[in-house]
């Protein structure tokens, strides 16, 4: 069995990625307008991503109007005042190419990948999109149906698909990561097109976002036509709400049942863990490839293999901008009681918390993570993204460069300290999902 | 002469600055990027295996692939055994248990699959040389442990079992062996069991006869020397003995002598899998291989064909519809298809034949044809971002005996693809009067009016020919209340019924490879108790004792509703029947129908609180066949569970079935009572 993420997490279960044995080389620079331009020059295949990063989120929502980032990234398919409703991404499939985007709680993310002379189609779509997008009613009530297909499609339909938001609501009492990018359907069928109108003028503005391209192109020919077509987008005159409130201690474990259209139960724990980037980041990433990093790792060994109680078993570092999660979960295998399971996942946790893990475990685990690294720079597109990504959230593109400096630089006495300082019981929520089934009769 | 080069770069940005962009049209391509396909390295090993390297910097990872060049061969009564063989390789080495492996490729920072025609590794270039040796260990000496192969055979037939009720996978399977005959590889599909007849020396025959490095490919792509790649292929592999195969040869599949209409009849379906389907002679590399895929493109690629056009975006019958050509070294396959509403069937057919006929017989514009050129070439482009692309290349090349300039010159062929040659080509590999037409679905809501496209044969979920079905129709006389007589009389007669006080079933089941015990108690009236365990844990407990109701599944209450209520109610009889007048039930006879062969009558049952079910009776024993009741899933629309009752015994003057199968679309539950017992004089503190 293989559980599914929603667009919540997506873009988390990828760590940002770096190599050091090749730099890659990039030119960072600043438009008038407060766009940022991160170019990879690479000619070793005839391709481009074209890619744009907005700095916003679900995070940065009203409470009374939660899901706008995320909708926001359909509406902006709509079309602009220079392309007709529903063509965006017909140009693209027309030139070859494939687009996409997604939302997270910090930042949403749109990509083109194009056959390399049509990088100039790319700016074209998406200095349109941050120009002068059209947000129509018709645009409005369309996407509206097509977010809650989805909504229903990733979250209601899917086994275990809304454990995620149950998950938020009980971690997060203030802070905006309570809720999932997807948000309330409510919210958004109250929502005026005003409201929409002014999200984007406040959100979508030059110097809320990174222009990241990576791939076949003549870097001072891509300059020139960049400044042609974001040059003339005026800036925002708008203060930028972020949020600043601090999310409390959780102070003591929250247990729940939820009941879902599913054959198996499953455990859900989620620990309170810290923000993104630190040194104590880099040791929790290390913890869960000691979890579930392949098929020797220690949940699927003792959970799978060996004592056969569950039929998947996995932990996920959900972190974030502000202090993130950390989340281990396990689906039962047929027959087998749920509370026993939870037993075996708190005693492969609670080992980490006791000893130091082995040196050749910790030796293979470095060298997971290394490979995983190196290979996140296959793509151009992965290159564009993780240079987006962490320019906006460290301020630093060149982290791509020098990441896995910080991965060696954490010990085994690291690890022990992060499972003793957060795998503490008053600081998770378990959740038990559990068939919500007809008994059989006569 | 560096300055100049520096100013030069620094002054286009300010001479550009006053270039001005038109926005109101998407800006044209620039020049067409010269796309060179790379060679890679060749050559051969003395033991025949064929080795490939792709040398790529970019990123310091190389990986191996080793690909077994064969054309398939007929499994036959086995079926099965080449995939199971192939996912048993990576369970374990002579040296090396299961868990040691693993650990061992993972402390590489590795990865290693293995397959029943290939077996590949990757990872960090320095930890590359001791991954290969893993891989050449899997590959020479696996350990092919009994133990492992029967965890694989579980798991491949809980897959089968679960594939049984996808309407999908029905189709699929249906289609290669109408398409290919079952005497053709191709046609052959796992079943049950061929799955249970495997054994441990048919996957060593298997291995053994099969896996030689005469028929092998060995690529390399990334950061590695030929020369190294080299050294690295003679250690692992020099080894390994070659050895001869049989050449085989497999008759060509014939094409229906008429279209045809295959139904599979599923009742529970809400959506007909329809697939219109033929044999070509289309093969790699071959004259119309390019200018086919610009028809079947044009047709049904994606979301910018014509099928997806008229029957998601026009007509709304479904959420897709698409075809596909494939080119195989044996036969090719054109399919189109889409799942559409029931009541869209025939509608369906039409229009997806429609599609076929017009662009058979109608030139295709040019801005469709030069868009769908644009976007096969882009996505050629961007295939070869992954440097994998140029081995994919030159691997389909070697095995198929392609012009070696085949991808070179891809880019040209496409572009010389004109309206005459699609309109060609699509009357080629398109005949609509030899077409096999194959739909899953509810054969009693759909079969009408098909049999203006050709003849209806009916076929069960293997591909077999069965009867055609015989419409049933219900004696016209029959009323509900004369039915449950008859009903009540054949399970033995009111008194023999009421004679029963308790009674207790003791049964088995299989479910995903693992036994459940089901075991039901009863006190009669009015007190039951049914348990379901998995090795010695209940895992799912109902009972009514005393008027007190009480539901857990995995030892967690569930909240007892009115409709719970009432299925207790009647779990606590010894046939409801019993209970339907008394408790106010709503029964209608609602028609006839078949099963497995045998004609039934349709009783609908509607309870108090509205719970609509039908419960099917043989209309010659009058023996209870069948419990059917659909509810709404979120998502999935209506579903259907159905409950079958067979083997009906005497035990104690009272017919019971001894077997019941649960079929709730995802998975099958086959119950077997083997220990029924009646009148033990059981108490209501028996009911724990």
């Amino acid at each position: 069995m293989r559980i599914q993420f929603g667009m919540a997490i997506c873009g988390m279960l990828f760590l940002q990625t770096a190599t050091a044995q090749q730099a890659i080389q990039f030119e960072k620079y600043t438009l008038p307008n407060g766009l940022k331009v991160i170019l990879h020059e690479d000619h070793s295949a005839p391709v481009v991503a074209v890619t744009t990063l907005y700095h916003v989120g679900s995070k940065n929502e009203d409470t009374a109007r939660t899901g706008f980032a995320h909708f926001f990234e359909h509406l902006l398919f709509e079309g602009s005042e220079n392309i007709k409703r529903g063509e965006f991404d017909k140009y693209i499939t027309n030139a070859g190419g494939a687009l996409n985007a997604n939302t997270s709680q910090d930042r949403t993310f749109y990509y083109e990948l194009l056959p390399s002379n049509q990088v100039e189609l790319g700016l074209w779509l998406e200095s349109e999109r941050m120009m002068h997008a059209k947000i129509e009613q018709i645009g409005v009530n369309t996407q509206r149906e097509v977010v809650k297909e989805e909504k229903r499609q990733r979250v209601d339909n899917r086994p275990y698909g809304s454990f995620l938001s149950e998950v938020l609501k009980r971690a997060y009492k203030v802070h905006p990561y309570q809720w999932t990018p997807i948000g309330s359907m409510d919210h958004l069928n109250a929502a005026k097109l005003d409201e929409f109108i002014n999200f984007y003028k406040t959100f979508y503005v030059p110097n809320n976002c990174v222009l990241s391209i990576a791939g076949d192109f003549n870097k001072a020919e891509l300059k020139a036509k960049i400044e042609a077509y974001f040059g003339p987008i005026k800036k925002g005159d708008r203060p930028i709400p972020r949020p600043t409130i601090k999310e409390p201690a959780l102070g003591g474990e929250v247990r729940d049942v939820i009941y879902d259209n599913i054959q198996l139960p499953g455990v859900f724990q989620a620990y309170r863990a810290p923000k993104q980037g630190g040194d104590e980041y880099y040791a929790f990433n290390v913890l869960s490839t000691i979890l579930s990093g392949g098929e020797s790792s220690r949940m699927n060994k003792a959970l799978v293999d060996i004592k056969q109680q569950a039929a998947a078993a996995q932990s996920v570092p959900f972190f974030n901008e502000d202090e993130g999660l950390f989340i281990a979960l396990a689906i039962a295998n047929m027959g087998v009681k749920i509370e026993a399971l939870e037993q075996s996942m708190d005693t492969v946790i609670n080992q980490l918390k006791t000893a130091l893990v082995g040196e050749r475990e910790f030796q293979k685990v470095k060298n997971q993570i290394t490979t995983q690294l190196v290979t996140g720079n296959a793509t151009m597109a992965g290159i564009a993204e993780s240079l987006a990504n962490n320019e906006v959230y460290f301020g630093d593109a060149n982290l791509i460069n020098t990441e896995l400096e910080k991965y060696n630089k954490v010990t085994r006495q690291d690890v022990l300290n992060v499972a003793k300082k957060y795998l503490n019981k008053d600081n998770r929520i378990v959740l038990y999902y559990l068939p919500k089934e007809k008994p059989t009769t006569k | 002469m560096k300055k100049l080069y520096y100013s030069f770069i620094f002054l286009l940005p300010l001479v550009s600055m006053a270039q001005n962009v038109d926005r109101s049209k998407a800006p044209m391509p620039g020049k067409a990027p010269v796309i060179q396909v790379g060679d890679p390295v060749k050559f051969t090993l003395a033991n025949g295996l064929q080795v490939f390297v792709v040398k790529n910097t970019k990123l310091p990872k190389v990986s191996a692939t080793l690909a077994l060049d064969y054309d398939g061969f007929k499994e036959g009564d086995k079926a099965g055994v080449a995939e199971m063989a192939g996912a048993l390789l990576k369970r374990g080495t002579t040296t090396k248990s299961k868990a040691e492996l693993d650990e061992a490729v993972e402390f590489l920072g590795g990865s290693l699959s293995t397959s029943a025609q290939s077996a590949s590794v990757a990872s960090l270039k320095t930890n590359f040389p001791a991954l290969l040796n893993l891989m050449a260990e899997v590959v020479l000496q696996p350990a092919l442990s009994n133990t492992e192969l029967e965890k694989i055979r579980t798991q491949t037939l809980s897959g089968i079992e679960s594939n049984k009720d996808d309407a999908d996978a029905i189709a699929g399977n249906v289609v290669k062996k109408l398409v290919y005959g079952a005497n053709h590889p191709y046609g052959e599909m796992m079943t049950t069991k061929t799955v249970n007849n495997v054994t441990l020396s048919d996957v060593k025959t298997f291995l053994s006869t099969y896996w030689k490095p005469n028929v092998a490919y060995l690529v390399f792509v990334g950061d590695i020397e030929p020369a190294t790649a080299k050294a690295l292929a003679e250690k692992s592999f020099g080894a390994w003995k070659k050895g001869e195969l049989a050449k085989q040869d497999f008759a060509k599949p014939t094409k229906p002598s008429q279209t045809y209409v295959a139904i599979v009849d599923r009742p529970s379906s809400v959506q007909s899998v329809v697939t219109i389907a033929s044999a070509v002679d289309l093969y790699p590399g071959s004259a119309n291989d390019i200018a086919g895929s610009v028809m079947n493109n044009i047709l049904g690629g994606g979301f910018s064909g014509r099928l997806f056009a008229n029957l998601r975006e026009k007509h709304g019958f479904t959420y897709g519809a698409y075809s596909s050509l494939k080119s195989s070294r044996q036969i090719g396959l054109f399919q189109a298809e889409a799942a559409v509403r029931n009541d869209k069937t025939d509608s369906s057919v039409q229009e997806l034949l429609r599609e076929i006929n017009i662009l058979r017989n109608e030139q295709v514009g040019q801005d469709e044809l030069n868009r769908m050129k644009n976007y096969l070439s882009g996505g050629f482009a961007r295939s070869l971002e992954n440097p994998a692309t140029i081995a994919n290349f030159a691997l389909n090349i070697a095995r198929n005996k392609m012009p070696a300039d085949y991808y070179q010159k891809y880019l040209t062929n496409l572009a010389a693809v004109d309206a005459t040659k699609v309109k060609e080509v699509a009357e080629l590999f398109m005949n609509p009067n030899q077409m096999h037409i194959v739909i899953v679905g509810n054969a009693k809501q759909i079969a009408k009016g098909l049999d203006k496209y050709g003849p209806i044969k009916y076929f069960d979920i293997e591909g077999n020919e069965v009867a055609a079905q015989v419409e049933a129709k219900a004696d016209a006389s029959l009323t509900p209340a004369v039915l449950l007589d008859k009903v009540i009389a054949a399970l033995g007669g009111q008194a023999a019924l009421n004679n029963v006080k308790d009674i207790q079933y003791k049964g088995k089941a299989a479910l995903m490879g693992r036994e459940i015990e089901m075991n039901q108690t009863k006190v009669l009236p009015g007190n039951a108790i049914v348990t379901m365990s998995m090795g010695g844990m209940v895992v799912s407990k109902q009972a009514v004792v005393n008027g007190k109701y009480s539901v857990a599944q995995q030892g967690m209450e569930a909240p007892i509703t009115d409709d719970l209520k009432e299925s207790l109610n009647e779990t606590a009889t010894l046939y409801p029947e019993t209970i339907f007048v008394k408790n106010g039930y709503k029964l209608k006879i609602a028609g006839a129908d078949k099963i497995e062969g045998a004609d039934v009558i349709d009783l609908e049952v509607t309870t108090p609180s509205g719970k609509v079910s039908h419960r099917f009776y043989d209309s010659k024993t009058f023996l209870l066949a069948k419990v059917a009741t659909t509810q709404e899933v979120p998502g999935r629309g209506s579903v259907t569970q159905q409950q079958f009752f067979k083997e009906y015994k005497s035990v104690g003057g009272v017919q019971i079935a001894n077997e019941e199968v649960l079929d709730l679309g995802q998975f099958k539950l086959n119950v077997k009572y083997s220990d029924i017992k009646v009148n033990q004089g059981l108490k209501l503190e028996d009911l724990k």
